[in-house]
């Protein structure tokens, strides 16, 4: 059988800014309480126009799980490091919390959890996705933003709905190669 | 004011800052708070190995959401939706998945308490179930005897499943005074859909291709289905026109969005009728079949042109003419919204028939995307014969509206005549988990009444602002530490819910059912005696026609009999009103002296220099009641004043700065917000903040209470209260 590949295709159209994906991800990884403490997060952009023509999007993001992850070629300890699965994953045992890939993340999608001394940051929800289930942030969704699944497989939805819509993906120029697929 | 926005920018910084600044930030993890309750003065009741997936139904707000809780170790870790849940779509909010907070937040109410200092002045000291109760009964018959049982009123909460409980205790305790909150939400709307329809509708949101709405901002003010279809059954065919003075996260998805002038929808909506009646535009079979007044309406609305609307609403003639055009022919799969709280103006039940009639023409009735009248699914009720006083007299609010609920009340217009003590003294309040001193207007008042009172009980999970001002705090068990009864909740597509303890109650708290038993006990043997059962009896009981609604939430934890929506159920039956059909005249209200059709009448100006303030919710917070809860705390740690700025400029207030908010009622001190998303005449803020309870460590001393600011004009129909009614001055604190 043919190796999965994990990705996330998000409809931001749907988003309506309820933040059930970052308490969501808060309880399902114990990410400690602060409002700079979040694996994932849900920007609100700014407002465009003047009363009364107005018009606003939101933005929900995470780690973008790339193919070429900066995080990974800065990392002194290897702490950092790429599942299979394509899932980027942190060693708790490893990290030593130098934060140097903090700073070398396009997409600030890493955190200092000082509760453990490590960079956290999303990851798909690894626990559940080895049990069969979901990452907490697409299960939860009122409005079904976030579409989770396996790329190598041409049947899946995440395959099918980017065979169909066009698509960015965040930062392409900087060749990372992100898992994160944006509808457009 | 929400603060995630500058989360990348603000991570960046904490990179330069020392490791200890951030750890002097003070918040805990949810691992490090549980290990300080548990290594509080009892432990947890968690055991190693305890691993189960427990079936129950969310408790944070109104809509019972189906939840799975994952419970782990003794702990519940994590709280997800049921994918079989129908009525939430399988999902679960922010709310919702906060909600293992209320079973872990150290702010939560852990024993009896009794005052000891004065009260607000948040001295307690911990009493014993047996010591506490034997108070409350003591002090309920003190009242009584010398007051009569009416002496006594009981405010309740609702959506524990276990109110109809502390409402029976009331009326078998004999006390007529009873009340809670459709007066401050929606009673309005359901005399104004009732009078016209003889029910309250749903809205088929997920299959109509045109949805207008007023006054109802779904998509911050999450509603079950309806918050999820407005969203998910468009594939661009669907048009969603807004009509509100914010522009909110409704706005946003909206096709089209109009910052109406507040008071004024009525107008808006009297011109579509216009319209749709002078083009010929109405579902004409329909309107000869179905409804009655049609004659009468037609002759009415001539008077109300879009030319005519738009001096009032400040939406442009052609733009009201144009919708209504396309309402009419989206319908019958189109529907004008009814909404849910509906306590903006004294008029409000007549704009609610406008908006029922507006449906009711269009042929929006009974029919897929349009109005659809709710089904239940039937439970056993549980009987009892509640003991005969002879001397206790009527409801203290008896005649203050035309339509008052017997068992809900009218908040203000309660609070006004026990002020009054008019027509007799009430002395005693027991108050369920109802946080009336956050969420009746004029805060003043509501001080006042309690300041008056001689005893006040509260039951709740946490030091609400209500329990703070209490003689004696009584510990309720959280919505995920019980057993509760199972509840039919009516819909488009009806489904039982009930919730099962995830884990044992923690510290001393007890159910409400627990509370009242031990309670009767204490009030006397026929009162106890209709307490004489078990919730496993009780829940039997309640199935005893249909076990299998036990057996399937057992099993998938929802019960259904359909999937799918049935529709045309009503077509050739009577409807509940005088005629039996749909009333675009209607007979009983011109019998009662009101207006037999909605009549328009400008509302007060905004006074020159001042703003109307305006209330409304957000997608993380239920009422006054979660914004100390920790995840949600961080969501939006304080209230701000939305001002726009234009009117930001004329003040020379800039945003982010503290000022000061007067009304006539009361003042109060926050933020402010300068953004284009209110129009220049109005301000607003979040509910739930600038609370007087220390007992809610996270927020006392942030932003301030709206309650403190409302004034408490009454809709003389229903009771409502009506919100959009009062003008501020702002200035710089």
């Amino acid at each position: 059988m043919k190796t999965k590949r994990y990705a996330i295709v998000l409809d931001t159209r749907r988003c309506i800014d309820c933040k059930a994906c970052t308490v969501a991800c808060k309880a399902e990884n114990d990410v400690p309480l602060g409002e700079d403490k979040h694996r994932n997060w849900v920007t609100q952009e700014p407002l465009r126009g003047t009363f009364p023509n107005l018009g606003q999007s939101f933005s929900p993001s995470q780690c973008n799980q790339c193919a070429n992850p900066p995080c990974n070629s800065v990392c002194p300890t290897s702490a950092t490091g790429i599942t299979p699965e394509g899932i980027v994953t942190v060693n708790a045992d490893k990290c030593i919390g130098c934060k140097y890939c903090m700073l070398a993340c396009p997409y600030d999608a890493r955190y200092y959890n000082e509760e453990t001394g490590v960079i956290d940051k999303c990851t798909f929800c690894i626990q559940r996705v080895a049990v069969g289930r979901i990452p907490a942030c697409v299960e939860t969704c009122p409005t079904k933003v976030r579409v989770f699944g396996d790329l190598n497989d041409p049947e899946s939805e995440v395959s099918l709905l980017l065979a169909k819509h066009r698509y960015t993906v965040l930062k392409p120029e900087l060749g990372t190669k992100p898992f994160l697929y944006y509808l457009i | 004011m929400s603060r995630l926005i500058d989360k990348k920018l603000s991570r960046r910084r904490f990179i330069g800052t020392s490791t200890c600044a951030l750890a002097g930030v003070g918040l805990a993890s949810q691992g490090r708070v549980l290990r300080a309750l548990a290594t509080s003065e009892e432990p947890l009741s968690g055991k190693l190995g305890d691993n189960r997936d427990v079936f129950t139904a969310c408790g944070m707000c109104v809509n019972k959401c189906g939840v799975i809780a994952r419970v782990r170790d003794g702990r519940i870790y994590k709280l997800d939706p049921n994918p079989e849940y129908l009525k939430s779509r399988g999902m679960l909010c922010a709310r919702g998945n906060a909600g293992l907070n209320q079973v872990y937040d150290p702010d939560r109410l852990k024993y009896p308490l009794i005052r000891v200092g004065e009260r607000g002045e948040g001295k307690w000291r911990r009493a014993s179930w047996e010591e506490a109760l034997d108070l409350v009964a003591k002090k309920m018959n003190e009242i009584a005897e010398k007051h009569t049982r009416a002496g006594v009123m009981f405010a309740s909460t609702e959506g524990t499943f276990q109110e109809h409980f502390f409402l029976q205790m009331a009326e078998c305790f004999g006390s007529p005074n009873t009340v809670r909150h459709p007066t401050l939400c929606l009673s309005s709307n359901i005399q104004g859909f009732s009078a016209t329809f003889g029910t309250y509708p749903s809205a088929d949101i997920l299959n109509s291709d045109y949805i207008i709405m007023a006054g109802a901002n779904r998509s911050e003010a999450l509603l079950t289905p309806d918050s999820i279809d407005q969203l998910k059954g468009d594939g661009g065919r669907r048009k969603l026109v807004y009509l509100d003075p914010r522009f909110t996260k409704t706005a946003a998805k909206a096709d089209e969005w109009y910052p109406i002038k507040p008071g004024t929808d009525m107008a808006f909506v009297l011109a579509m009728i216009h319209v749709i009646i002078g083009e010929g535009l109405y579902a004409k079979d329909f309107v000869a079949t179905t409804t009655v007044g049609f004659d009468e309406l037609a002759a009415h609305v001539q008077q109300y042109s879009p030319e005519w609307a738009e001096q009032h609403c400040q939406i442009a003639a052609a733009d009201i003419r144009r919708v209504a055009r396309e309402f009419a022919k989206a319908a019958p799969k189109a529907l004008f919204y009814p909404g849910r709280r509906s306590s903006f103006a004294d008029d409000d039940v007549q704009l609610r028939r406008a908006m029922a009639i507006v449906n009711a023409i269009v042929g929006s009735w009974d029919t897929e995307g349009g109005l659809v009248p709710n089904s239940v699914i039937p439970l056993s009720k549980h009987d009892y014969l509640a003991p005969w006083y002879d001397d206790v007299p009527e409801r203290i609010d008896k005649d203050s509206a035309v339509f008052l609920s017997e068992k809900d009340g009218s908040w203000t217009a309660m609070r006004d005549r026990i002020l009054a003590a008019d027509p007799y003294a009430i002395k005693g309040m027991m108050v369920y988990k109802q946080n009336l001193v956050m969420s009746v207007p004029n805060r003043a008042k509501t001080l006042k009444m309690m300041k008056q009172m001689d005893f006040i009980c509260t039951i709740d999970i946490c030091m609400s602002d209500t329990a703070w001002l209490s003689d004696v705090v009584l510990p309720e068990a959280t919505y995920l530490e019980r057993q509760d009864p199972l509840e039919s909740l009516s819909g488009v597509v009806p489904v039982v819910a009930f919730r099962q303890p995830c884990v044992e109650a923690m510290f001393e708290s007890k159910p409400c059912l627990w509370i009242m038993q031990n309670l009767a006990k204490r009030l006397g043997s026929e009162i106890a005696e209709t307490f004489d059962f078990t919730m496993d009896e009780h829940i039997h009981h309640q199935v005893s026609k249909n076990p299998q609604i036990l057996k399937d939430l057992k099993k998938k934890g929802v019960y259904y009999l359909k999937v799918e929506p049935s529709y045309g159920l009503t077509q050739g039956k009577r409807l509940k009103t005088k005629s039996g059909k749909i009333e675009l005249y209607s007979e009983n209200y011109a019998s009662k002296g009101l207006d037999p059709m909605p009549v328009f009448r400008p509302h007060a100006e905004v006074p020159p220099g001042k703003f109307r303030l305006l209330v409304g919710r957000n997608a993380y917070f239920t009422h006054g009641t979660t914004a100390n809860n920790a995840f949600l705390h961080e969501l939006m740690p304080e209230n701000s004043l939305w001002l726009n700025p234009q009117a930001a400029q004329k003040l020379g207030l800039r945003n982010g700065q503290p000022v000061k908010v007067k009304s006539a009622v009361g003042e109060g001190v926050l933020r402010l917000e300068v953004t284009d998303k209110i129009r220049p005449d109005c301000v607003y803020m979040a509910h739930g903040f600038g609370v007087l309870s220390k007992g809610q460590s996270l927020i006392y001393g942030r932003g301030a209470c709206d309650a403190a600011l409302i004034e408490d004009a009454l809709e003389p129909i229903s009771g409502n209260v009506a919100m959009h009614q009062t003008f501020v001055d702002v200035s710089p604190a």
